[in-house]
């Protein structure tokens, strides 16, 4: 009797699988049958560019150029595909230690955005041990990587790198926004603030500063100095790491119709939408049983690549807690994300599961990892 | 200008946070009976849009007719980055559908052959677009579970339909333990320690250096097999959760290990064998792998076999060490200055290195450089 209800269960599974495809019958020929992703300027362009590159696939400015137009797509609309075309493009040099130092450093670039931390740290690690000019944005890369990964002190090594190559801005930025993290609030907050005294910044450097004064201030309990920094980025020049920042602070605060507000117009990325899932959840609003199963659906389809729950592993931790309220599934979920990614919303997602759970081993285990890093967090230290 | 170079690509690293959508993906189920393979074949029409130019006019929408006069194009572009080993594929008839990430074109194959156990499947589709493309299969067979496997475009043939995971979970925590012991210096220093002596024998007039290898492989042996079966059954317990003990107290107790291992070098301190001892140290260092296995983050459903794995990777790297320290202190013993330099020296600096641990370790502050 065991295989027949073995074979039912494969062939629901099976159903349930297929249940996400949708077939599609076109009467005429001027029916659309899908519609590309916006690109960033004009399409032909963007093809004869392609096409140049498909001609010379070892010019390195024309690689560069459409690795850098992809990249920033891939930004702005939150679409991984596009970080996997500006890969393509440097597919050319693979594993060739002559590879153009500004290819070098793209791809270390790209495999930050694509998550692939210890790879990215190791190109480049390649590309600075090479003789030349002093190179500031390779150094703030690896400093950016390492202070995703929670090693502060490798981190603090390079940010002094960035002071040696001359961008004396960026070394400063850098070391505060660590400082800040070990919790030395006072003197980072001041190092932020002297930065922002020069009335000459660009608006743009002025929002990164703010943004990074407002997470310090998130950090250390202080919810109206955030919000006021906040919003000041915000104001400045608005980009989807700080809506996405903010909107988490507001749900923080239980301010859940105001970061449904703020995230109606951005696309809607995973990450937006699992913020809409959230807040729309925990207000009870009407539209957030749409959001729900769209972000269901999203996660399923992402699991059928085995390395997906390392990949979505923060945002599907923070969709199993908020939303399904599944504190062990959480845990298990928060706690491989944490192996490899330690931003502060990493430990504290992995904190929330480790206490949701109320396990003791959870919970000595989170604050070990926190301890290891030296992070400081208030937010984190009441749940531990 | 550099301010403003950097300022773009700080903005750029910083908004990387955002995550993602999902990736591309084809979809390939394969259903296997007796004598014949249906497929159906999914691919995303953005993907060959990318590959191929479907939008002819450029206006960012897909229309049926763009679709259909694309259709050779596409059937030509996917049917030779396909191939399973000793089945020809036929196309029957195609479709499109809609998935939550847009449309797909279908393409319904059929072959007369039989599906081996562990089909060699020959994937390329979108490797020149795309090298984060993947090939989701499903492979059905009667009466048994349905199969999933992840295709990687490339070049060379790739076995499926069994799952490739514990294959690669085998390298993968054999390897994890190996690193770490060849990395986790305190456990080599601890090994370090006991092996210094071991070409040379306690006698009342202190130590002498052995005549024969046989005589300094055996004690070796000996303390190995000791440290290993302790430290097993502690990265056991403590793995299963059975005992559990916090890092606060087994990482100092790590660093006395050594200072004491170290010390009992220069002056017997140790009432009972070393074996003795080296056992009961053990036990400690195994509950500190342990704390290295929990961030690792080891599969529930396979966790003995990953934890054996782990294992097996400690021993081998242990393994390593022990065979070539013990080797080159052999070569070395009859040197005059062995005793005053390598023992003694090298205990004192073992010793001095403990101190420092185990004051970083319990006061929390840093001073070594790992």
């Amino acid at each position: 009797m065991r295989i027949p209800v073995f074979a039912l269960a494969v062939a629901l599974a099976a159903a349930a699988l297929s249940a996400h495809a949708v077939p599609i019958v076109p009467t005429r020929d001027d029916e659309v049958i899908d519609v590309l992703p916006a690109v960033n300027g004009n399409r032909a362009e963007e093809r004869r560019l392609r096409r140049q590159l498909a001609e010379a696939p070892r010019d390195p400015a024309l690689a560069l150029a459409a690795a850098k137009r992809y990249l920033d797509q891939a930004h702005a609309l939150g679409d991984p595909r596009f970080a996997g075309m500006a890969m393509a493009a440097l597919e050319p040099w693979q594993d060739d230690a002559a590879m153009p130092d500004a290819v070098l450093l793209m791809r270390a670039t790209l495999q930050q955005y694509l998550h692939e931390f210890d790879a990215s740290a190791a190109n480049l690690q390649r590309l600075l041990a090479r003789p030349g000019e002093p190179r500031p944005q390779a150094w703030l890369l690896l400093a950016t990587v390492r202070r995703v990964q929670g090693r502060y002190a490798e981190s603090d090594a390079a940010c002094r790198q960035i002071a040696r190559a001359g961008a004396a801005l960026h070394a400063t930025a850098c070391a505060a926004e660590n400082a800040a993290l070990r919790g030395d609030v006072a003197r980072a907050r001041a190092a932020f603030n002297a930065l922002l005294a020069d009335r000459g910044l660009a608006a743009a450097t002025q929002a990164w500063l703010r943004t990074s004064l407002a997470e310090l201030e998130q950090r250390a309990g202080d919810a109206s100095a955030a919000d006021v920094a906040y919003q000041a980025s915000l104001r400045l020049a608005p980009d989807a790491y700080t809506t996405l920042a903010y909107a988490d602070f507001l749900i923080e605060q239980k301010r859940q119709a105001q970061a449904l507000v703020l995230l109606k117009g951005q696309a809607r990325s995973d990450a937006v939408l699992l913020r809409l899932a959230i807040a729309g959840t925990q207000a009870g609003a009407a539209s957030s049983s749409a959001d729900v199963a769209e972000m269901r659906e999203r996660i399923a389809l992402a699991n059928e690549r085995p390395d997906a729950k390392v990949f979505h592993g923060r945002e599907q931790a923070m969709f199993a807690l908020a939303v399904d309220r599944d504190a062990k599934r959480a845990w298990e979920l928060a706690r491989g994300n944490a192996a490899r990614q330690r931003e502060p919303l990493d430990v504290l997602v992995l904190a929330q599961a480790a206490r949701a759970s109320g396990e003791p081993l959870a919970l000595q285990e989170a604050k070990r990892i926190a301890n290891e890093m030296g992070l400081r967090d208030r937010r984190i230290e009441v749940l531990l | 200008m550099i301010r403003r170079l950097l300022l773009a690509f700080a903005l750029l690293v910083f908004a990387a946070g955002a995550q993602a959508h999902k990736a591309s993906d084809s979809y390939l189920q394969i259903d296997a009976n007796d004598k014949t393979l249906a497929l159906r074949w999914d691919i995303a029409l953005r993907d060959l849009d990318v590959a191929l130019g479907l939008d002819a006019n450029d206006d960012g929408s897909l229309t049926w007719g763009e679709v259909k006069a694309a259709w050779p194009r596409i059937q030509a572009y996917a049917l030779p980055r396909l191939a399973i080993a000793g089945c020809a594929l036929h196309v029957d008839s195609t479709a499109l559908e809609r998935r939550n990430d847009g449309a797909y074109a279908v393409m319904l194959m059929s072959s007369s052959c039989v599906l081996a156990q562990a089909p060699v499947i020959a994937y390329s589709l979108l490797r020149e677009v795309d090298p984060t493309h993947r090939g989701i299969v499903k492979v059905t067979r009667p009466g048994q579970p349905m199969a999933l496997t992840m295709l990687t475009p490339s070049d060379v043939a790739m076995p499926a339909s069994t799952p490739p995971e514990p294959a690669h979970e085998t390298a993968g925590f054999v390897r994890e333990g190996v690193r770490h012991i060849l990395t986790g210096y305190d456990h080599v220093l601890f090994l370090l320690c006991l092996l210094l002596p071991s070409v040379m024998r306690r006698t009342p007039e202190g130590w002498r250096s052995v005549d024969k290898l046989s005589q300094a492989v055996w004690p070796v042996v000996g303390i190995v097999s000791a440290f290993t079966v302790a430290h097993s059954i502690t990265l056991a317990l403590a793995a299963t959760q059975v005992v559990s003990l916090a890092p606060a107290f087994i990482e100092p107790a790590i660093a006395v290990t050594i200072i004491l291992a170290a010390l009992d070098n220069v002056w017997p301190v140790f009432p009972v064998r070393r074996v003795v001892v080296t056992f009961c140290f053990g036990l400690i260092h195994g509950f500190g792998f342990a704390g290295v296995l929990a961030e690792l983050n080891l599969p529930t459903a396979a966790f003995a076999w990953a934890l054996l794995q782990f294992n097996v990777g400690l021993e081998l790297g242990q393994l390593a060490v022990v065979v070539s320290v013990t080797a080159l202190l052999f070569l070395l013993r009859h040197r005059p200055r062995y005793r005053g330099l390598v023992i003694r020296g090298g205990s004192f600096a073992a010793m001095l290195v403990g101190v420092l641990w185990l004051i970083e370790r319990t006061a929390n502050v840093s001073i070594l450089p790992m």
